[in-house]
């Protein structure tokens, strides 16, 4: 980081914190339009039933549980960057924390929308909570839909709360620099910080206990996500690699939007001091294991469904390989794993246009290979009488559309009325101010 | 009840604190606080804070937590015993993952609960006292309370250690 001074970091950092432009306004209204058009689908659909989401006999909620998997998954970079990264020290992880914690929240609310949006009735969601009804009736605690409330709901919980924490020292700075109105929000939201050395003692403490607890988090959440499917007794979802498989696609695609994220907010906030190319190519290099993991499991489940010798697993993967919903598995095939070996050249890792797009390409990818998982094994089973075809409808088309403009909508306002780069890390990794130091100069 | 005054110097650099506190410490003087714009691992030392309580609340809240999540599908399952999935009524595997979710949870609420109490926040009179905004820039500061003398000893210590100003609070 080139920043000279502590104050310096605080004016370079804040100086996004401005007046909003013409072209911001328009983008974030252009955002809140196509979030009202998701929401509108959304209504339309409680008003009408779920068949207008083109459900087709045995193939239910596809695009809902396709998104609910993709958004948990691109939440999971955010607490391996802020968390995993932090505990091991990794310097590359300053100028990117911040958004990428605050990306990891913004995905799990969205991603949480979806089970209340595929339910129907959305507004008894609440029956998912452990309480007793008159009848004595409670959840099953052995169902891994309730271990999803659990897990969801506490890393929703965990990763805000760590991202709080994180900002409070910075939140006082902008406090003490601004005037009016914004200066009593960012006072309420700053807890009355003064950084002396009992708080930041204390701090230290507890943003390194937050670290460590949610760490283990990265792991389990999209695991518990994964025996959604993997407890059931379908070929295509009975498999054991499920948990790893599910965590590594999710670290995938969340780098993958980190990037895609950062790189503009990086341009147009000519944050090039903190944000350097050295860790957007850091990213690229962590995408390069991820893909090439996600090519392992690919591969293991073309050779279990062989070696196994179960006909089902068998059928279920020629099926997955020449059936109607082959394009969308090749295409991931190419955007998952081709795509990020491009990273292997410096010269591409290097140079924001070709991240971007390799980035645009794993997110689309993404989004497929939840797709083929989620709708193959569900719409050809055990028995081909049984068996549906399935096409998104424009309903859940448009709720999908509503739910990135919701994301970037979100994001947007974030980096506009917070700092994207933490403050107190940023100094943290500058040498402190020494007189003997300054006199040698 | 004598009347309690206090002083706070203003400082640019780390190293004119780290000398200010020492020289304060062996001379008898109490410092309130030490304002840092900064998490500084040297000033915590200066100041020989004990290691931070927080550490065994989260322990002892995240166990409390995963037995309660344990305690609660106990409660639940006996409640309405129904064999599903050809399960046993309380089946300990699956648990695994209740415990482990109500653990952590339990442990980051009770985590966040200790450092806003160790921390003393929120603070609505943040601006009283010592407190000036440059702390969340670029400048240190000490504040210390004691009588006349004391202070007189303590501005004498500061000025000679570099502060840059030294205000009355």
């Amino acid at each position: 980081m080139e920043a000279k001074s502590y104050q310096e970091v605080n004016e370079e950092i804040l100086r996004t914190l401005g007046r909003p432009r013409m072209r911001f306004i328009i983008t974030v209204s252009l955002l809140a339009l196509g979030t009202l058009i998701g929401a509108a689908c959304w209504a339309y659909q409680i008003a009408h039933g779920l068949g207008v989401a083109g459900y087709v006999h045995p193939v239910y909620w596809i695009i809902y549980l396709t998104n609910f998997i993709f958004w948990i998954g691109i939440g999971h970079s955010g607490t391996l960057i802020s968390a995993v990264l932090y505990l091991f020290r990794a310097k590359w992880r300053t100028g990117i924390s911040r958004s990428a914690e605050a990306m990891t929240i913004f995905c799990v609310f969205i991603a949480a929308l979806f089970p209340v949006i595929h339910l129907g009735r959305s507004w008894i969601i609440y029956w998912l909570l452990p309480y007793p009804n008159q009848r004595t009736l409670w959840i099953n605690f052995q169902s891994p839909l309730i271990f999803d409330v659990f897990a969801v709901s506490t890393y929703f919980t965990v990763s805000l709360l760590f991202w709080y924490v994180g900002l409070i020292p910075d939140l006082a700075v902008i406090r003490d620099r601004a005037k009016g109105i914004p200066r009593k929000i960012y006072g309420l939201f700053s807890l009355g910080w003064v950084g002396n050395h009992r708080q930041w003692h204390h701090y230290g403490t507890a943003y390194l206990i937050l670290a460590g607890l949610a760490t283990p988090l990265v792991l389990s959440v999209h695991s518990v996500v994964s025996w959604d499917f993997a407890l059931i007794i379908v070929p295509g979802y009975h498999d054991t690699i499920f948990a790893p498989y599910f965590v590594d696609g999710a670290i995938h695609s969340g780098l993958a939007m980190v990037l895609i994220l950062l790189i503009p907010l990086r341009k147009i906030y000519k944050f090039e001091k903190f944000i350097t190319i050295k860790d957007l190519e850091s990213m690229a290099k962590a995408m390069i294991v991820t893909g090439l993991f996600i090519g392992y499991c690919y591969g293991m489940e073309l050779f279990m469904a062989w070696y196994s010798g179960n006909r089902f697993e068998k059928d279920m993967i020629l099926i997955r390989l020449l059936g109607q919903y082959r394009i969308s598995y090749y295409l991931a095939v190419i955007c998952n794993i081709a795509a990020p070996l491009f990273f292997f050249s410096k010269r591409v890792r290097t140079n924001t246009k070709s991240l971007f797009t390799v980035a645009l390409f794993v997110i689309v990818g993404m989004w497929l290979e939840r797709y083929f998982i989620v709708l193959g094994p569900m719409a050809q089973d055990y028995d081909p009488y049984n068996w549906g075809s399935y096409f998104p409808q424009p309903v859940e088309s448009l709720i999908t559309f509503g739910s990135f403009c919701f994301f970037f909508f979100l994001f947007l306002l974030f980096a506009k009325f917070l700092p994207s780069v933490s403050i107190a890390e940023s100094k943290e990794d500058m040498e402190p101010p020494i007189r003997l130091r300054e006199e040698e100069r | 009840m004598a009347i309690q005054q206090g002083l706070v110097g203003v400082f640019i650099y780390l190293d004119d604190v780290l000398r200010a506190i020492s020289k304060l410490n062996g001379g008898g003087i109490t410092i309130k606080n030490v304002y840092s714009p900064v998490k500084s691992p040297e000033i915590i030392e200066a100041m020989e804070a004990k290691p931070s309580g927080i550490r065994p609340v989260s322990l002892i809240a995240g166990i409390l937590g995963g037995c309660s999540g344990l305690a609660l599908a106990t409660y639940a399952h006996l409640r309405w015993n129904l064999i599903t999935g050809g399960k046993p009524i309380l089946p300990w595997i699956p648990w695994v993952v209740i415990f482990f979710e109500v653990l952590i949870l339990i442990a980051v609420l009770s985590t966040v609960a200790a450092l806003l109490i160790k921390g003393r926040i929120p603070r609505i009179h943040y601006g009283k006292g010592g407190y000036r905004p440059t702390f969340t820039g670029d400048r240190f500061g000490i504040e210390v309370y004691g009588g006349s003398s004391e202070l007189g000893k303590a501005r004498a210590i500061m000025k000679e250690s570099g502060a840059e100003e030294i205000d009355e609070i």
